[in-house]
């Protein structure tokens, strides 16, 4: 891994969030189609996006750290990386630690220490300031729905069950193994989630037919959550904990 | 009775039968013959109706044969030809009852009468397969599944039969036999066959007419004794023969004069 | 006339009559089978319901006066009922149509998932989900609509594609219809392109075979046209076994081989299509269960047509209550698990040849 890299790809909106964040935009030269933010972001050389990203543009853009959400994205071409001298750093974070952890590396990394520490800090503390918020209430059981129909959801290992705990809420599928999954309809309704959590990108909120009898919809307690808040596991994820927790304790807000 | 007038059949250009005409008298079996590619297969499926005609016109009693259901033509007519590749099992029972299809009703949702199962039964009997009614059509040899097409055309009933080389694959005995069941049918029951059959004696000992079939034309018809000259055989097979009477039934007897061994 | 006696010393041990009467016992013990397998299967599955109350509410039609809670009613009629159920029409459709391509054809390896008409209704799918919004209230009608015609061009294709002059040769077919499906691949993977990350993979798994969650109008729309498709190749099941025979063949013995073939088709597509508008690709039932109909019951179309659609829907409500159970409270799709019987069986097929 070069010290100090002067030119560096990014193949996740997360990362590039992150890259920002910790004031090494400068030394952006290309990230994907999905990368929307900051509104600088945009103007940076697109190498595809992130399901498909474009080697041969890749390698002309001459970076030397390629930062990655999956080693996958990669593999086929890590000979060519390997020759040319170009690194590969991978992140990937299952929680909020996770992701804060993720900040400090890539701010070490590009070397922004400081400003990389300073935010942390800044998210931790409104990550606490939540927490203690929502403490003295009662916990709320969530379902999080990432589609309705085939419904698939989010497991013990996605960074959303992490986030709904903080929330002051108990994710119904804490406990089963996995990132995101299928999950069972019935399952899912015998659970009885008094709330329903979804990513939107602004389109009409869609419910999953199973769930229509659960205890949330019945209350009307759907909510939905800026997708780029809750997908991107990058600093924005704070500010989907505050929305989260304004959705379910909006008493203490 | 099945007429066909001045027919003619083109694959793309090529002309495959050129002005025939042919008619299937009740109590009548004709004989065709004729080198390979003169046309006779393809004559057979014009008669039934699967080709279409580029000239001329096929008449069953009287009426244009297309204007039937191949319901009612499937009754009146049938067809022994080379059977197709069987991919699938099926019993010999099962296969001649396939003949008795123009007869079913539409609404019995297709199941066999007892009258549908008795003529199977015995036609089975006729053509000598009795024994083999559960059997596999697979696993029948050449020519007891030759019997078996022919019994399943038997099974329609039909009064005219329309048969393709329906000896190729039978030994002598059943040769003659599988002939005298066609002769007995066109005697006895006023039924009229067509036979496509390379084997000219027995062309000359079953048949009532003979029609020699030469590049899709008709080179001769008439009796067996009137068409089957040394002459006309010489023109339509470019070989020479040697017509005698057959000692026993009289009826012309053809013999090929090789002519490599007139060297010895 | 005379009284004939089937026997099996006269050699019509197989005549028609005794196919008659065992084709109706055998549709009866298979429907009696089906009905006893999805009750069995209400009363299994990713939630524990209590088995007796379940069943005294299915047979009484209501939960509450059965000592169910209404979450346990509502599991019971609104999710697992209607999915068992489209899982049997899935499975009737699917087998029929298979034992429709398979006389058709000629083949006993024609089967629409392997023929490439599974991914042609899937085109027709998600045409009308990307390009006609079939998902939007009041036009849901689009999708089976869309399927029935996606898997109506892809039989025409493929059977242009393969048919010879005796009929499809079986390596013929089994490679237009490589060709149908990779085409169509490439097409559903396009399509996809057009979609939002979340969607793309719920549709790869709907593609897959996925029997949640149908709404109640595709539900309706696949019994209706399981029902409607069965009973229509039922009808020319004995012109299905001459054509089984070869074409000509059946042409000389008086089937209308041009409109029989053209209704076998349009009813084959329609099963396919409504099934795969309401349930995504469920591969190899049309290979797996009219093959074993033929296999214990002979090759009688009369037979093997309604006995198949039985059998599938046995098969299918059998492999999705797997589906849904064997990694409870997540799912498998049910099309792995029939395709994970039926690949073999396919092997095994091809080699007996």
């Amino acid at each position: 891994m070069p010290i100090r890299p002067q030119r560096v790809v990014t193949l996740a909106p997360n990362l590039t969030e992150i890259v920002y964040a910790v004031g090494a935009g400068d030394l952006l030269v290309g990230n994907t189609t999905f990368c929307d933010y900051p509104a600088e972001a945009r103007r940076v050389a697109k190498v595809g996006d992130t399901l498909q990203p474009n080697i041969e543009r890749i390698i002309a853009l001459r970076p030397e750290v390629i930062l990655v959400s999956t080693a996958s994205q990669l593999e086929t071409f890590t000979k060519q990386l390997d020759e040319r001298g170009i690194g590969v750093f991978v992140t990937d974070p299952h929680d909020l630690e996770g992701v804060f952890k993720s900040i400090r590396t890539v701010g070490a990394l590009l070397g922004h220490e400081d400003e990389a520490a300073t935010l942390v800090n800044k998210l931790r503390a409104r990550a606490a300031a939540v927490e203690e918020a929502v403490l003295p209430r009662p916990v709320v059981t969530v379902f999080y729905q990432v589609s309705p129909q085939p419904l698939w959801t989010a497991g013990r290992k996605s960074w959303i069950t992490d986030l709904i705990r903080r929330a002051g809420g108990r994710s119904v599928t804490a406990e089963v193994e996995g990132e995101w999954m299928r999950y069972s309809d019935e399952a899912a309704l015998a659970s009885r989630p008094e709330a329903i959590i979804m990513a939107t990108g602004g389109e009409k909120m869609e419910v999953a037919p199973a769930l229509q009898k659960s205890p949330a919809t019945q209350k009307g307690r759907i909510y939905g959550i800026n997708g780029d808040y809750l997908s991107r596991p990058g600093p924005r994820l704070v500010d989907g904990l505050e929305q989260m927790a304004r959705a379910l304790h909006p008493e203490v807000f | 009775m099945l007429e066909a007038h001045d027919i003619s059949v083109k694959y793309d250009e090529r002309v495959a039968v050129a002005g025939v005409s042919l008619s299937a008298r009740p109590g009548e079996v004709t004989a065709v013959i004729g080198p390979n590619g003169a046309g006779k297969s393809t004559l057979m499926r014009a008669l039934n109706g699967s080709l279409s005609l580029a000239g001329g016109e096929i008449l069953l009693d009287g009426k244009p044969l297309r204007s039937f259901a191949r319901r009612v033509v499937g009754r009146r007519v049938a067809v022994v030809a080379q059977e197709a590749e069987l991919r699938f099992p099926v019993t010999v029972t099962e296969f001649v009852l396939g003949g008795r299809y123009a007869w079913s009703s539409v609404g019995a949702w297709g199941w066999e009468t007892e009258r549908d199962v008795a003529v199977a039964r015995e036609v089975l009997r006729e053509t000598e397969l009795e024994e083999f009614g559960a059997r596999l059509m697979s696993e029948l040899s050449g020519g007891e599944r030759q019997r078996a097409v022919l019994a399943r055309a038997l099974a329609t009933e039909a009064g005219i039969l329309l048969l393709d080389e329906p000896t190729a694959n039978l030994d002598l005995a059943h040769q003659t036999a599988l002939l005298r069941l066609v002769r007995a049918r066109c005697d006895g029951k006023e039924a009229a066959a067509v036979v496509v059959t390379h084997d000219i004696n027995l062309a000359a000992e079953f048949a009532d007419r003979v029609m020699l079939l030469k590049s899709g034309r008709a080179a001769a018809v008439g009796q067996p004794r009137e068409v089957l000259t040394p002459e006309i055989l010489r023109e339509v097979f470019e070989i020479r023969v040697l017509v005698d009477a057959h000692p026993v039934t009289g009826a012309p007897r053809i013999t090929p004069v090789h002519e490599a061994r007139r060297q010895f | 006339m005379k009284t004939m006696t089937i026997d099996e010393g006269a050699g019509m041990s197989r005549g028609a009559r005794s196919t008659l009467r065992r084709t109706v016992f055998v549709c009866l013990a298979l429907g009696a089978a089906l009905l006893l397998f999805i009750l069995a299967a209400s009363v299994i599955g990713a939630e524990r319901l209590p088995a007796a109350s379940s069943l005294c509410a299915l047979f009484t039609g209501g939960g509450a006066s059965c000592g169910l809670t209404p979450e346990q009613g509502a599991i019971l009629f609104d999710i697992r009922l209607p999915r068992i159920l489209l899982a049997a029409s899935v499975g009737a459709s699917l087998a029929c149509a298979g034992a429709g391509y398979q006389a058709l054809l000629r083949n006993p390896l024609a089967e629409p998932y392997l023929l490439g008409i599974s991914n042609g209704a899937a085109v027709g799918t998600m045409v009308a989900l990307v390009f006609f919004g079939a998902g939007e209230e009041g036009s849901e009608w689009v999708r089976p609509v869309m399927a029935f015609a996606g898997a109506l061009a892809s039989t025409f294709l493929v059977y242009r594609l393969a048919r010879g002059r005796t009929g499809a040769s079986p390596e013929k077919l089994i490679l237009a219809g490589v060709i149908v499906t990779t085409f169509l691949s490439s097409a559903i993977v396009f399509i996809t392109t057009l979609m939002d990350a979340t969607r793309i993979r719920a549709f790869t798994f709907w593609l897959l075979g996925d029997l949640s969650g149908a709404s109640s109008k595709l539900l309706a729309v696949a019994i209706v046209a399981a029902v409607i498709g069965t009973i229509v190749l039922a009808l020319n099941a004995r012109s299905l076994n001459l054509l089984m025979l070869g074409e000509r063949d059946a042409f000389d013995l008086g089937v209308e081989v041009g409109r029989v073939r053209l209704t076998v088709f349009l009813a084959a597509s329609l099963l396919v299509g409504s099934s795969v508008a309401a349930a995504g690709s469920v591969g190899y039932v049309g290979l797996v269960v009219p093959h074993l109909v033929r296999l214990s019951l002979g090759g009688d179309n009369r037979t093997v047509v309604p006995a198949a659609a039985l059998a599938g829907a046995l098969f299918v409500v059998v492999a999705d209550t797997a589906a849904r159970t064997v990694i409870a409270p997540r799912e498998l799709p049910v099309g792995a698990i029939t395709a994970l019987i039926g690949a073999p069986l396919f092997v095994l097929l091809l080699r007996r040849g």
